[in-house]
């Protein structure tokens, strides 16, 4: 599938409805294992963000983190790229890999 | 069929020269001492990193030989950070089967000889492997749940300070814990970010340490009447939400039911404080108060020793210290030592009839709590 730049990439459980983020296991809230997958605006909202002043091994500091809540109230950890982002932000969000990554979404930019 | 703790041997937690062999010899040595060198037919071991001074180290057998335990039977857990409180349940689960008769539980782990960054990563290994992807580290997402906790019951962060003077104010009692001085709001608030709101002195230490029990099949002052396992999603992004441990819950409501008690015949309570705000999470999670209302048992004195509920007596993760093997066997300790009468300076004003011990881990992923009480003579 082709996602556009805006685009975030969920998972929708074929049992229950419920959207979640992809994952390897089955359904975070009735254990269903069948899902097709749905894209949803990748701008959210900061619910939590810190700054890791005592990074792991291989990581450098400081290190910024976000829990941010995109569409349908799913949550994403993701790696900030600039400034810490205060409560109530919003961000884009975009799949990196095995992770996330975020950045101060663009005024008016699209999202729930 | 019943089993208690017949015997508790607490090593000093702290940065020990020892390795991590002679830590768990000490602890068991106090531990078999205190039962007159009786007999024991199965040993348990928990350590997270079975880390030596060459590396990875075979605990379990060389534990067995220096202890001239090799006729026993044994095995090693591992939960992470709730690794004692799985050998408590482990060998519990065992006598309770009828196959042994005496256990010797050990919870031992070596930390301070390694750099802050590699016991980092190597405690970020209990976190999914997605979230540890992004640079999680424990305090991160520890910082991120009590930032939920906050908003979720309009507090502040000074509540985190509260939580840990009352833990360090315990563990200054405690001989055996790391730290033996207490510390003042004003030092809590002053001590250096590690992922805010969390604080250097709200996170608990790296440390040396390990604790020991012997468990026995009858009854006495510190009869196991319960017990509880629970698990949650390993992925925090998966839970409802952060400011409460589905986890414990679980754990905690298996144990009640196994005991057939209420939160409210609980008199003391021994909860993994890995971080100072999780000691309020915990004790709202356990029943023991209402959901938000923590942050008021701490202000206002119901959980120190004369409290309606004494909390962490011991000074808990925070205040003992946290070699990580060995917490969660410290903490059914420390709730055997006040049931039995033994806790010394940092006794409850009351003696327990009844006392609970949580062990947590990862951030909530697999949780256990043990119910103890005096039964029998």
């Amino acid at each position: 599938m082709n996602l556009r730049p805006d685009d975030l990439e969920l998972s929708r459980c074929s049992a229950c409805q419920a959207a979640f983020l992809p994952s390897d296991g089955p359904c975070p809230r009735c254990g269903g294992l069948p899902r097709a997958s749905l894209t949803v605006p990748s701008t959210g909202t900061v619910l939590a963000s810190t700054v890791v002043v005592y990074p792991a091994t291989g990581w450098e500091s400081p290190h910024r983190l976000a829990l941010v809540e995109v569409s349908e109230g799913v949550r994403v950890l993701a790696i900030v790229e600039g400034d810490l982002p205060s409560r109530g932000s919003k961000m884009n969000v975009r799949a990196d890999g095995a992770t996330y990554r975020a950045r101060i979404a663009p005024e008016g930019a699209r999202g729930d | 069929m019943s089993v208690h703790v017949a015997s508790i041997g607490m090593g000093r937690y702290g940065k020990r020269p020892e390795g991590l062999i002679d830590l768990a010899v000490e602890a068991s040595t106090l531990a078999l001492e205190g039962i007159g060198r009786k007999p024991v037919d199965l040993l348990v071991v928990g350590t997270m990193f079975a880390q030596g001074a060459q590396g990875r180290e075979p605990l379990l057998p060389h534990l067995a030989g220096r202890l001239g335990l090799e006729s026993s039977s044994g095995f090693r857990v591992d939960s992470s950070s709730g690794t004692g409180g799985m050998a408590v349940h482990a060998a519990v689960l065992a006598l309770e089967s009828g196959r042994f008769d005496r256990a010797l539980v050990v919870g031992a782990e070596k930390m301070t000889n390694r750099p802050t960054a590699d016991n980092t990563k190597d405690l970020s290994s209990s976190l999914h492997p997605s979230e540890a992807a992004a640079g999680a580290t424990m305090p991160a997402l520890a910082a991120i749940a009590t930032q939920r906790y906050i908003e979720r019951f309009q507090l502040t962060p000074a509540i985190c300070d509260a939580a840990t003077v009352h833990a360090r104010a315990m563990a200054a009692s405690n001989p055996s814990a790391h730290f033996q001085k207490a510390v003042t709001v004003e030092e809590v608030a002053a001590s250096r970010p590690v992922a805010l709101p969390l604080r250097l002195l709200h996170c608990s230490a790296i440390s040396d340490g390990a604790t020991a029990l012997v468990l026995e099949r009858g009854e006495g002052p510190a009869t196991v009447l319960g017990l509880g396992q629970g698990f949650d999603t390993l992925r925090l992004v998966d839970r409802k939400d952060l400011y409460s441990f589905a986890a414990t819950r679980r754990a905690a409501q298996r144990a009640y039911d196994s005991a057939g008690i209420t939160p409210k015949t609980i008199d003391v309570a021994e909860v993994h404080d890995a971080f100072s705000p999780f000691a309020m999470v915990h004790i709202e999670d356990l029943g023991i108060c209402g959901p938000g209302e923590a942050p008021t048992w701490f202000e206002r004195g119901w959980v120190r020793p004369d409290g309606r509920v004494p909390v962490n007596p011991s000074g808990g993760v925070i205040g003992r210290g946290h070699p990580v093997g060995a917490s969660g066997v410290a903490e059914v300790a420390e709730v055997a030592l006040q049931l039995r009468g033994e806790a010394g300076r940092h006794a409850t004003a009351k003696r327990p009839r009844v006392g609970l011990a949580q062990a947590m881990s990862g951030i909530g992923s697999h949780n256990y709590v043990t119910i103890m009480g005096s039964t029998g003579r």
